[in-house]
């Protein structure tokens, strides 16, 4: 797909965004563009480490991320993802990508995102 | 992070896009019916052909043009397309489609028919084999880019060339709009960050700026025009008000606690992209369909304005945002800034163009939804002060030019806001 380096950029930045606005001092990122050998897919795993949300932030969090892959919303906006420093778009996030998993480690919190390119 | 979880009954997609069909179906069936009944069905059809032949530019009223029948029967043929691609294409109903589909719907009352909107549905069709995408993709833009239709009808009838070859031009400008107007109207967001929910209006302000140009350095005129109906029509209020009670009712048919659930809706900022049917689920958001149609319709009653081609346009404008990012608290300070200003210069309020002005300022909700209502009054009095002069740089091709003013507005104000915003880590 078109600007797909871009849009998997954008996703990340979003993400980062969200957690440093909520004081996060220690993130990992990993983006995996190899996910399976015949397709173009990407993998991007996102950890905080040492966070503090409560389950409320993380249900609505998963909630949002699994809004379903929404082409014609991508299509059209996907150049507000990451943009704006409030990091409000995770809704657009979730419509970029076709699964998405949030789970809390004891302190840690793992996202993982999957996206067809 | 502003989230909900939903709780309320999945009425399915095809249900949701009959509950939405219920609109162009009414409108169609009451055109008919209104035409049998007043025994002048053959006027109804020459009304409908002075609606398809009509240059359509902004301000051009199909009420008055072609009557209120013909003028129903063509928002109810638009309206059944667009459910038809909706349908054909397996759409997800979301607040985005609502609000495309009601803007749709809304400006099938003045400026948009069958003949100037095809050949952009056209341009984009072409667009997807080109890059080689569904069409899916971009409906949605393509819904809201018909803004340009108006360039179609004008190059077709009002006598710029002779009549095949007027409409082969045009049939070609329009195409060529829905081939360039999704990258564009993509790209166009940045402008403004979002802030400006009628981005489309925005970006076909700037194409058609840079076309009417074109045929002005040809020595082409293309200027505004002020064909309005100036009678008010009870069936028009009454199949509105029966429409609003519907959507209320619908929403606490879907969520019996959409009403108790309505204050979550208004803790959103509104700024694109805001989803309501995803964020509070589509009981509280037909609610608040609802509720700003009321307010929309009862602003208009109580200035004593007439419910006319334009003004249905802004109502339903208003009514399709409300699934998509619009709401009693982030619209009325904006609404307010403009009334104020308009009174400041002396305007008449139940005017038509300043009743448009005041729904269609409602673009820059976001704006009031993120800095308060004091910034969202500024961005209503700046808007009213831009919106009455920028129609004549697009001579009127442009049927958003709310959106082109909002976009100009917005553009202005979010990086001066921004500087001086306090950042707040939450």
């Amino acid at each position: 797909m078109r600007h797909e380096a871009k849009k998997i950029a954008q996703i990340v930045s979003e993400i980062l965004t969200l957690f440093l606005l909520n004081g996060a001092e220690n993130i990992d990122i990993k983006v995996n563009t190899k996910v399976s050998p015949n397709e173009q897919n990407t993998e991007i795993i996102i950890i905080q480490y040492e966070c503090e949300y409560e389950e409320e932030f993380i249900q609505k969090m998963k909630y949002n991320l699994n809004t379903q892959r929404q082409y014609e919303i991508e299509g059209y906006y996907w150049q507000l993802v990451g943009e704006d420093d409030s990091g409000d778009e995770l809704h657009l996030v979730g419509a970029m990508v076709d699964k998405a998993n949030v789970t809390k480690i004891g302190k840690e919190l793992h996202i993982q995102l999957f996206r067809k390119a | 992070m502003e989230l909900n979880k939903v709780d309320e009954k999945d009425i399915g997609r095809i249900r949701k896009l009959g509950l939405l069909s219920v609109l162009p179906i009414v409108f169609l069936i009451v055109g008919i019916i209104y035409g049998i009944y007043n025994g002048s069905f053959h006027s109804v059809i020459n009304g409908f052909i002075n609606i398809v032949l009509t240059p359509t530019i902004l301000v051009t009223d199909f009420i008055e043009v072609g009557g209120i029948e013909a003028a129903f029967i063509n928002v109810g043929l638009v309206g059944l397309l667009n459910i038809y691609i909706m349908h054909h294409y397996r759409l997800k109903l979301n607040g985005i489609l609502i609000a495309a589909f009601f803007t749709v719907i809304g400006f099938s009352f003045f400026g948009k028919n069958l003949y100037n909107i095809i050949p952009i549905y056209l341009g984009g069709y072409f667009y997807t084999i080109y890059k080689k995408i569904s069409f899916k993709d971009i409906i949605i833009a393509l819904m809201f880019g018909t803004a340009l239709a108006p360039l179609v009808s004008e190059i077709s009838f009002s006598g710029l060339l002779r009549p095949f070859w007027a409409i082969v031009v045009a049939v070609c400008v329009g195409i060529f709009i829905g081939f360039i107007l999704v990258p564009l109207s993509s790209h166009m967001l940045k402008f403004h960050d979002g802030y400006n929910l009628y981005n489309i209006g925005f970006t076909s302000g700037i194409v058609g700026t840079v076309l009417t140009s074109v045929l002005r350095s040809f020595g082409i005129t293309v200027e505004p025009v002020n064909i309005i109906s100036e009678k008010n029509h009870p069936v028009i209020i009454i199949i509105l008000l029966c429409l609003f009670l519907g959507f209320f009712f619908t929403g606490i048919y879907i969520n019996r606690r959409a009403i108790m659930d309505f204050g979550k809706i208004l803790q959103y900022k509104g700024r694109l992209i805001t989803d309501f049917t995803h964020l509070v689920g589509f009981g509280v958001t037909f609610l608040n369909m609802a509720l700003l149609g009321f307010l929309s319709l009862f602003y208009v009653m109580l200035i004593g304005g007439v419910v006319n081609g334009p003004v249905l346009a802004g109502i339903f404008t208003v009514v399709g945002f409300g699934a998509f990012g619009k709401h009693i608290k982030n619209c009325l300070p904006v609404m307010l800034g403009v009334i104020v200003t308009a009174l400041f210069f002396g305007n008449d309020l139940s005017t038509t163009g300043i009743i448009i002005s005041v729904l269609f300022s409602t673009t820059l909700a976001p704006i009031a939804g993120t800095y308060g209502p004091v910034i969202g009054f500024l961005a209503g009095a700046l808007h009213m002060a831009v919106v009455t002069n920028v129609g004549v740089i697009h001579g009127g091709v442009n049927l958003y030019n709310n959106g082109f003013s909002g976009g100009l507005v917005a553009g202005v104000m979010i990086p001066i806001l921004d500087a001086f915003h306090k950042e707040r880590n939450r």
